[in-house]
């Protein structure tokens, strides 16, 4: 684990998702304001397509989701879990900012998830 | 003290294996077990029920159930690729490859192999079988290669192999023994039936046929020579003639099998030894294996139970037998049987057999034609709930039988508390009231939870129905409130946004959210696009503005149609469907400069696929320069008018189809409603255009237009209603207006004018009483609201382009200059064109191939279809 520099905070849109390359994948990036900034793997493990960064953002419960854009999956912006399938999540990572970036804790070598393989938005 | 732990090992890591695991895990035996598990495969469990869904997504990830990280966060060692090769049981240690494990408690759950019947020649090259995910790999290799294939078994494996095979472009047969298709659990009238079906897909069925040999092709790879001297040539086969339960790793134990295999075992689910279990296909109980997955999952359940009692403090469950009624799409046709499917003696029956409608379905009665015994349904099974949950309760029959296949479908099924609703994780209707009583709401809760319509997912109507039930019985208000975050309908909202000037979600939220609703003020993916549908229709703001960006939901979130890859489809509005050979160009060029695929629609206009994110505003900029702007293929709103060519040019027309269709297309376009809305008008009453099954359909007539409301297409066609005669072009726009203004305002949320209507208690009588008698009073503010839109009309992608705040939402990436450029390897070419790499582009082998065969084959050609919104 390493933190690794996504962008200037200046750059960071608010309210809404946007992706990140770090460490070699996309991240999804959302700046909620007050709610916090997540970080969790671009790529949809549903579909294996790298969108949830362009998901809508969901509340049940109080837990805070963002909804696959493809099917509809719903990711837990803090766990990865999906709320529909025990077995679908995302990895997720802590984020920081530091002296106006915005940094994210990222295993610098490749996952072992089996998502990896199918990575084809932005490879 | 620390107690130490007791040894589990798990010898198969299939569906059954795994659901095991995961039963053991949710009763946290982690901390009493030391779980091991050995999956031969190289590979964790995956779900072998959907294997063909392998060649949808060309790759194993959608199948997946689980992986070994996953299992180790929950204390399991999952040791994939490695043979259990013998188990000592003096000893209690199972042998592998890589060394010995010791067992407190063994569970086999070694599933099937399949059965290659022993012909000569069943070893050639190309000559495969169907059963796991390395065997599909070996299968799309080699259709690569092959023209023709064939499945020797016409079981519902070997049906499930020819869908497969068919998928691939081969020119697929299926071989079969017996005298039907599926003789397990169809009878002879339900086998005939399906062969039909199946025979007028393209796929050629042999039946009766006992293949002796497979030798040398002359016009293919092989021969099939069969024991009545006919022959088949093919280039591929598949052999998918049965499965045989894998128990020799029992069999060299000691462990009793059963004559023709199988590891007998007890209610307990235990084998001939103590403290080794077996469960699923490999298990043999009262000389029956069970070859689906459901009763492997209740196996499982009873061993979890027998293994659990010490710490528990639970009754022990025990096997009693398993409901193999199923319900499956085999090709495409819809097939189902309920206990003793195919009849026995003395039984009476019900039968319908609908030759022209292609259904076919039979009921068995014991011999005083009391309860019902049995069912089998094909081409249609509607009633399979109904008739599963009557078959379940084991009652007396309370009317005549034939009433159960005449019953209103559209009545709702009063089950009984003990009826099982999902025959995948048998969960009954108690099961899932106790947690609607315990406080889940939603369907998403039920199947987290109770694991209900989560298998093949065909009882999420009916769970969806018990939870509504459970609640109203509550006295929780299920109809009111469009999500959980208002208590609102589409209509309330609408209503109070508009009386009270409300015109961002924050606002609304916090005026108008149901009390208990979350401070976060998030809300959800129904009631925020909504929100954002009521502000466009009532202020027809930029939808991408700072406030209502966040609000948009996949498509309009971006201005584009989403497709299935994570590209978007572009589509100019085109009105009328007129087009200048310029523009043609233009298109033309802009669409080989961005390599995009292009497809005429079905609403006279051209979509072009393939475009990335961050390609959109370049796309656009050049299709603004051509005099262009957006067609609004994304938002739910008026999408197109559709003409035909009228009477400028037409012999036969009467008015000028084409300048209305433009005109009426430039009125409303970018109106957003509470759906899609497509529009049509045709030059005279030959109504090319199509106006009838349109939401606004146009006729000309002499004396001026003819006015059709709410029609539809697509999957629930309804003609359009005759709304008003012989209209002046003034009163026409007039009474479209109100029409239109009144669906956005009345409508519930995604219903589309053919429901609303269906849904106005009065319906055109009173919706002529309110549009042309104006009874409501509503007339000018209808009007006046809808001059409010035409005036506000912007070309969403004109505005984005003129912003370069606005624009940034196309940025893919924050940092795109860390990131690495979108390769061309991700699409693949076929006909000149690029497609999705994971898509599987079809060739249709069986329509271009062989013009002799043309006579048995039916091709039905799908009508075109406007892009998937």
């Amino acid at each position: 684990m390493s933190w690794v520099t996504l962008c200037e905070e200046a750059a960071l849109p608010s309210h809404r998702g946007i992706a990140a390359w770090a460490s070699g994948k996309a991240i999804a990036l959302f700046n909620l304001g007050e709610k916090g900034i997540f970080a969790l793997d671009n790529i949809d493990p549903a579909t294996g397509v790298s969108v949830l960064s362009r998901g809508l953002i969901c509340e049940f419960d109080n837990q805070m989701y963002v909804s696959s854009p493809i099917h509809k999956q719903h990711y837990d912006l803090r766990t990865g879990q999906c709320l529909e399938s025990a077995v679908l999540s995302v990895n997720c990572y802590e984020v920081k900012k530091l002296q106006g970036k915005i940094l994210a804790k990222i295993t610098s070598a490749p996952t072992s998830r089996e998502q990896k393989s199918s990575h084809r938005g932005e490879g | 003290m620390k107690q130490k732990k007791q040894k589990l090992l798990v010898v198969g890591n299939g569906m059954v294996g795994h659901y095991f695991i995961e039963q053991l895990c949710q009763q946290q035996m982690s901390q009493y077990y030391d779980i091991q598990v050995l999956g031969e495969e190289q590979i964790a469990a995956y779900d072998r029920v959907q294997l063909s869904k392998y060649f949808e997504s060309g790759n194993a990830n959608s199948l997946m159930l689980t992986s070994q990280a996953e299992y180790k966060k929950q204390g399991v060692n999952l040791h994939l690729g490695q043979k259990a090769m013998a188990i000592d049981t003096a000893s209690k240690q199972v042998v592998t490859e890589q060394g010995r494990m010791s067992y407190d408690k063994l569970v086999l759950a070694t599933g099937s192999y399949p059965f290659v019947p022993p012909i000569d020649g069943n070893d050639r090259a190309d000559c495969l079988v169907y059963r796991t995910i390395d065997d599909l790999k070996a299968i799309e290799q080699s259709a690569k290669r092959s023209r023709s294939g064939v499945v020797v078994g016409g079981g519902l494996l070997g049906l499930e192999a020819a869908n497969a095979l068919k998928s691939l472009g081969v020119d697929t047969h299926v071989v079969e023994f017996a005298p039907q298709l599926m003789s397990v659990q169809l009878n002879d009238h339900g086998g005939e039936l399906l062969k039909q079906k199946i025979e007028a897909l393209g796929v050629g069925v042999h039946l009766n046929k006992a293949t002796t040999a497979i030798i040398d092709g002359e016009n293919a790879r092989h021969r099939m020579i069969f024991s009545d001297g006919s022959f088949l040539e093919t280039d591929m086969l598949v052999f998918s003639a049965g499965i045989r339960p894998q128990d020799s790793l029992a069999r060299k134990a000691g462990i009793e099998v059963g004559e023709r295999g199988g590891i007998v075992i007890d209610d307990n689910c235990q084998t001939s030894i103590t403290d080794i279990f077996a469960i699923g296909e490999c298990a043999l109980w009262q000389q029956k294996i069970f070859g689906l997955v459901a009763p492997g999952y209740q196996m499982a359940d009873v061993v979890v139970s027998q293994i659990t009692a010490d710490y528990l403090n639970n009754t022990p469950s025990q096997f009693k037998g398993a409901d193999m009624s199923t319900k499956l799409k085999l090709l495409g046709v819809d097939v189902a049987s309920i206990g003793e499917s195919r009849g026995f003696e003395d039984a009476q029956y019900v039968e319908l057999f609908d030759r022209q409608g292609g259904i076919y379905k039979k009921l068995w009665l014991d011999e005083a034609g009391e309860y019902l015994k049995g069912a089998v349904l094909v081409g249609n099974v509607d009633e399979y709930a109904s008739l599963l949950n009557v078959y379940l309760a084991a009652e007396p029959l309370d009317a005549p039988a034939a009433t159960l296949l005449l019953a209103d479908n559209s009545e709702p099924i009063s089950l009984k508390d003990n009826a099982i609703v999902c025959s995948c994780h048998q969960v009954t209707k108690s099961a899932i009231c106790e947690q609607v009583q315990g406080g889940k709401q939603s369907l998403t809760e039920i199947k987290a939870c109770t694991k209900a319509a989560s298998g093949c997912g065909g009882c999420s109507a009916v769970v969806e129905q018990i939870i509504d039930e459970a609640l109203t019985e509550q006295g929780i208000a299920t109809e009111q409130g469009i999500c959980c975050h208002f208590e609102h309908d589409r209509q309330g909202l609408f209503h109070l946004c508009q009386v009270e000037g409300i015109k961002d979600f924050n606002t609304l939220y916090r005026q108008h959210a149901k009390a208990g609703a979350s401070t976060l003020a998030l809300g959800c993916e129904i009631c925020k696009p909504l929100a954002a549908s009521i502000f466009a229709t009532l202020e027809n703001d930029y939808v991408l503005s700072e406030q209502h960006v966040a609000l948009q939901d996949t498509n309009d979130a971006y201005l584009g149609n989403l497709q299935k890859d994570g590209s978007y489809s572009v589509v100019p509005r085109i009105a009328g469907g007129e087009i200048t050979p310029d523009k043609l160009i233009a298109i033309g060029e802009i669409a080989k400069k961005f390599d995009l695929y292009t497809k005429i629609t079905g609403g006279q206009r051209i979509d072009m696929f393939g475009a990335q994110l961050s390609e959109l505003p370049q796309i656009w900029r050049q299709l603004i320069a051509a005099g262009f702007e957006t067609g609004h293929a994304y938002g739910k709103s008026l999408r197109t008018v559709k003409s035909c060519v009228g009477d400028t040019w037409c012999r036969y027309g009467v008015q000028d189809s084409v300048s209305l269709a433009i005109a009426l297309e430039n009125r409303y376009k970018g109106l957003r409603a509470p759906h899609k809305i497509k529009m049509a008008v045709s030059g005279c009453t030959r109504e090319c255009a199509e106006a009838q099954s349109k939401d606004i359909g146009v006729i000309a007539s002499e004396n001026g237009w003819n006015l059709y409301v709410c029609g539809n297409g697509g999957m629930r066609p309804r003609h359009g209603d005759l709304f008003a005669t012989d209209l002046s072009t003034a009163q026409l726009v007039s009474y479209i207006d109100r029409i239109l203004m009144f669906y956005s305002k009345t409508a519930g949320r995604l219903q589309r004018t053919s429901v609303w209507m269906e849904s106005l208690s009065g319906g055109l009588e009173y919706l002529q009483s309110v549009i042309i008698d104006d009874e409501l009073g509503l007339a000018v503010e209808l009007e006046t609201q809808m001059k409010k839109v035409v005036a506000s009309y912007q070309c969403e992608w004109q505005t984005s382009l003129n912003d370069k705040h606005f624009l940034s939402r196309f940025d893919e990436f924050v940092n795109p200059q860390d990131a690495p450029a979108h390769s061309q390897s991700s699409y693949q070419y076929l006909r000149e064109q690029k497609f999705p790499m994971q898509s599987e582009v079809q060739t249709f082998s069986a329509v271009t191939q062989s013009a002799s065969r043309a006579g048995d084959i039916t091709v039905s050609i799908i009508e075109e279809q406007e892009v998937i919104v």
